[in-house]
C-alpha cells in the first residue's frame, strides 16, 4: 500500500514536473533566436579595443541571439553593410562608432520594423540646419562617460609615477578619444591639488586641445611607438594610449625599455595582451559589451526602447580594471584613495566639468 | 577582321588569364581556411565534396553579391535582383575617375601616387559648396562638382609646377602631399565652418538635397548619375589623348621626354598640364563620391580609392577603356566580397588577395606565359614610369 502510494505520488510528481518543465522550456525552445548583426568601424575586429569590445558584447548574447558582423574598410562601406543586414533579415543592427550614426539613422527611418543601435553616438535625427534633433523610435544611442573612469586612472597614474611625469596620446582628435585624455588629465590635476604635488601630463591639456599629441590614424604602429619612446625620453613613466590597436606599440615599447608602464583603454589590456601584463598598470574600461548585450536582451524580450544609454561609473558602464600584476606594486593607500576618488565622482562630490 | 580579333585576344588574354589564376589560387585559400573542410581532410571522398561546395558557395555568393541576386527579387520586381549590380557600379564610379587620373599621368610618363590627396580635395570642395550654399538643383550640383575639380586640379597642378620648376620627382612629392591632404582633412573637419552645428565630432553637415547627384533607378537603388560623369570623363581622356595636339604632346613626353623637347614640345608645361588634369579627374572622383551617396564629409572619405586607383590603372594598362573595365572589376569584387563574407563567412580579405594576385600576374607576363604555355602572349606596351632621372 505504502509502496503503491509512493509509486503513485512519484508518477503524479513526474507528470507535474514534466508539465512544469514543458511550460518553462516551451518559450525557450519555441522562440527563435534573435538575429543580431553588427557593422564594424574601420578599426576592424582585431583592434583589441572598441570594435573587439563591441563584438564581445554580441558574442556574450549567443544564448539568445544569432550574431554576425561585417567589417568596414572605409565610411563608404557603412550604407551597403547596413543594407546587406537588412536583406539578411537581422532584427537588431548595431553600428559601431559615431561616424556610422547618420547611416544608421537613415536606415532606421527607412526600416521601422528593424531595431538599430549605435555605439558611441546618441544617434539623433536632425533637420537640415541641425537646429532640431530627435530620437528615432527604433534607434538607440549608446554613449559612455569614459572620462569618469579615466579620471580615476589619472589619479592612480599620478600617484604611481615616480618621475612626476605621466603622458597620454590619441589616435585621432575625435571626441570619443579626447574624452579619455580629458578625464586622465583632470584626474592628475585632482591628485596634484589633493596631495600638493605637481605631476605633469604630456600629450594633452584640457585647456589647450590643439596642443594634444595624436598619431593621426589608428593604424600607424611605428608612429605610436615613436610617440611612446619620445614620452619616455621626456621622463614620463606612465603612458595612456587612446588609439585602439596602437596600444600594442606602446606596450611593446614599455616592455622593451622598462622605463614606463601603460594604462590601457576600452577592454582590459591584461586580457587582450597577457604577454604584456608586467607593464599594464590598469585599464580604463568602457562597458561596450554589457551595454550591447542588454540591448540584444531588450530586443529578445520585446522591450526595446530608444532611450539613450549613457555608461557611467554608477551604472558600471565605465570602470577601471583590476590592477592584476600591479596589485602588489601599488601602495594600498593609493589603491584605497583611487577607490575613494571613484565614489566621489559617482556621488557627484567631485565634478569633472571644469 | 582577323587582325582585329587577334588584337582583342592579345590585349585581353593576359588580364583574363590573370583574373582566372587569381580566382583559382584564392579559391584554394578559401577552401583550406574553412573549418568544415579541414575537419574532413582525412577522407579524400568527403574532402572533395565539402571542398568543392565551399569553393562554389563562396564564388556563387561573390557573383550574386556583385551582379544579380535572385533572393532579392522575392516579393519585389525583377529589377531589385540587380541591386548588387547597382552597388558594383556605385563602388566603381569613384575608382574609374581616380583610375583615369593615374592612367592619364602614366601616358605622359608620370607616376601619380597622389590620386588619394587629390580625391580628398575634390571631396572637400564638393562638400563645402554642397552644404554651405543654396542654389537651384542643377546649378548647385554643377557648382559643387566644379569646386571639387578646381581644388583638386590646383593640388595636382602644384606637383607639376614643382617638377617643372625644380625637378622634384613627382613620386616623392605626391606621396608626401597625400599625407598633407590626409592631415588637412582631419584638421579642417574640426574647424567651425566644417563642424555640424552642436556637434564636436569630425563630421561635416550633410550636403543640401539640391547638391545631390540624381539617382538613376529610383530611391531603392543607390546608382547615381556619377557613373555617367565617369564614363564621360573616360571618353574625354580618350579624346584628349588620341585626338588633340595636347594629348599628342602628353604621349610624346611620356614616350621620350628628350625627343619631345627636341621636337619643340615644352616638357615643363606638359608636365604641369598633365598633373592639373590628373588632379581634376581624381578630384571629380572625390566630388562624385560625396555628392552621389556619402553626402557628409568624414576624415576617411577617400578610403583607399586613391591607392586602388593605381592598381586599376595598371590593370587597365593606362587606357581609358581598360581603366573603366578594371574599376568595374574591382567594384564587383568589393561588393561581391561583402555578400561572400555575410553569406558564407569567407573573410572579405580574400578579395584583397584576389586583387593583389591579379596585379601580380598582370605585372609578370612571363609567368602567365610559362604557366599556360602560350608562346606569343603580348604584354602590350609595357607601362613604365620614368626612372629617377626621367
Amino acid at each position: 500500500m505504502k509502496k503503491s502510494f509512493t509509486f503513485k505520488s512519484i508518477a503524479i510528481l513526474s507528470v507535474i514536473s514534466a508539465s512544469l518543465i514543458g511550460i518553462a522550456s516551451a518559450p525557450m525552445s519555441q522562440a527563435a533566436k534573435v538575429k543580431a548583426c553588427m557593422v564594424l568601424d574601420t578599426g576592424g575586429i582585431d583592434d583589441h579595443s572598441f570594435n573587439a569590445g563591441s563584438w564581445a558584447g554580441m558574442q556574450s548574447a549567443t544564448s539568445i541571439a544569432d550574431v554576425q558582423y561585417l567589417p568596414s574598410t572605409s565610411s563608404a562601406d557603412f550604407q551597403p553593410n547596413i543594407k546587406k543586414f537588412i536583406d539578411l533579415k537581422c532584427q537588431l543592427i548595431v553600428g559601431v562608432g559615431f561616424s556610422i550614426s547618420s547611416a544608421i539613422v537613415a536606415a532606421g527611418k527607412a526600416n521601422p520594423g528593424v531595431k538599430f543601435a549605435v555605439v558611441d553616438d546618441s544617434a539623433m535625427d536632425c533637420n537640415a540646419d541641425y537646429s532640431v534633433c530627435n530620437a528615432v523610435a527604433n534607434v538607440k544611442g549608446l554613449t559612455f562617460g569614459t572620462d569618469q573612469a579615466a579620471f580615476q586612472a589619472g589619479y592612480l597614474a599620478a600617484g604611481y609615477s615616480k618621475s612626476g611625469i605621466v603622458a597620454t596620446y590619441g589616435g585621432a582628435p575625435y571626441p570619443t578619444v579626447t574624452i579619455f585624455m580629458d578625464g586622465f588629465a583632470k584626474g592628475v590635476a585632482y591628485y596634484n591639488s589633493a596631495k600638493h604635488k605637481s605631476v605633469k601630463v604630456l600629450g594633452w591639456d584640457p585647456k589647450n586641445p590643439s596642443s594634444g599629441t595624436f598619431v593621426g590614424d589608428f593604424a600607424n604602429m611605428n608612429k605610436a611607438g615613436q610617440i611612446s619612446s619620445n614620452f619616455e625620453q621626456q621622463g614620463a613613466d606612465v603612458i595612456m594610449p587612446v588609439a585602439g590597436g596602437l596600444e600594442a606599440a606602446t606596450l611593446s615599447q614599455s616592455l622593451k625599455s622598462g622605463k614606463s608602464v601603460v594604462v590601457g583603454v576600452d577592454t582590459d589590456a591584461v586580457a587582450s595582451y597577457p604577454q604584456y601584463s608586467s607593464v599594464i598598470l590598469t585599464t580604463v574600461q568602457k562597458g561596450l559589451g554589457a551595454a550591447i548585450k542588454s540591448v540584444i536582451f531588450d530586443v529578445a524580450l520585446n522591450r526595446f526602447n530608444n532611450k539613450a544609454y549613457v555608461g557611467t561609473l554608477s551604472n558600471n558602464g565605465v570602470s577601471i580594471a583590476p590592477l592584476h600584476d600591479f596589485a602588489s606594486k601599488v601602495s594600498s593607500r593609493l589603491q584605497l584613495d583611487t577607490k575613494i576618488v571613484g565614489s566621489g565622482v559617482r556621488s557627484g562630490k567631485i565634478s569633472l566639468s571644469n | 577582321m582577323k587582325k582585329f580579333y587577334n588584337r582583342i585576344a592579345e590585349t585581353a588574354l593576359l588580364p583574363f588569364l590573370s583574373v582566372i589564376m587569381a580566382f583559382v589560387i584564392s579559391g584554394l585559400l578559401i577552401v583550406f581556411s574553412d573549418a568544415a573542410v579541414l575537419k574532413v581532410i582525412g577522407s579524400p571522398g568527403k574532402f572533395i565534396k565539402v571542398a568543392s561546395s565551399t569553393f562554389m558557395n563562396a564564388y556563387i555568393a561573390l557573383f550574386q553579391g556583385a551582379f544579380f541576386d535572385p533572393h532579392l527579387t522575392q516579393g519585389h520586381t525583377l529589377l531589385q535582383g540587380f541591386y548588387p549590380l547597382s552597388e558594383t557600379i556605385v563602388t566603381a564610379t569613384p575608382l574609374i575617375l581616380a583610375g583615369l587620373s593615374v592612367s592619364l599621368a602614366f601616358q605622359s610618363g608620370l607616376f601619380n601616387i597622389g590620386a588619394q590627396g587629390q580625391f580628398i580635395f575634390g571631396a572637400i570642395g564638393a562638400s563645402y559648396v554642397g552644404f554651405h550654399y543654396t542654389f537651384s538643383p542643377v546649378v548647385h550640383v554643377t557648382l559643387a562638382l566644379l569646386a571639387g575639380i578646381v581644388l583638386a586640379s590646383l593640388w595636382g597642378g602644384f606637383v607639376g609646377l614643382l617638377k617643372a620648376r625644380t625637378g622634384a620627382h613627382e613620386v616623392i612629392v605626391t606621396i608626401m602631399m597625400n599625407y598633407i591632404a590626409g592631415f588637412f582633412i582631419l584638421w579642417i573637419l574640426k574647424t567651425k565652418s566644417f563642424l555640424r552645428p552642436r556637434r564636436i565630432d569630425p563630421l561635416a553637415p550633410n550636403i543640401k538635397p539640391s547638391a545631390e547627384l540624381p539617382h538613376l533607378l529610383g530611391s531603392t537603388m543607390r546608382l547615381h548619375a556619377g557613373i555617367l560623369i565617369a564614363l564621360l570623363a573616360a571618353v574625354f581622356v580618350w579624346w584628349l589623348l588620341n585626338k588633340t595636339t595636347i594629348g599628342f604632346q602628353f604621349r610624346a613626353v611620356g614616350a621620350n621626354a628628350s625627343a619631345a623637347k627636341t621636337a619643340g614640345i615644352s616638357v615643363g608645361v606638359t608636365t604641369m598640364l598633365t598633373m592639373t588634369i590628373a588632379g581634376a579627374l581624381a578630384g571629380l572622383g572625390g566630388a562624385v563620391h560625396v555628392l552621389g551617396n556619402q553626402y557628409a564629409l568624414t576624415s576617411d572619405i577617400a578610403g583607399s580609392f586613391g591607392f586602388d586607383a593605381i592598381t586599376v590603372a595598371l590593370l587597365g594598362r593606362a587606357k581609358p577603356r581598360g581603366t573603366v573595365m578594371a574599376a568595374l572589376l574591382f567594384g564587383a569584387l568589393r561588393t561581391g566580397g561583402r555578400t561572400m563574407e555575410a553569406n558564407t563567412s569567407t573573410p572579405l580579405d580574400i578579395v584583397l588577395v584576389i586583387q593583389a594576385l591579379i596585379v601580380l600576374f598582370i605585372a609578370s607576363p612571363a609567368l602567365v606565359r610559362f604557366i599556360f604555355r602560350i608562346k606569343n602572349l603580348q604584354s602590350q606596351g609595357t607601362l613604365a614610369s620614368k626612372g629617377w632621372n626621367g
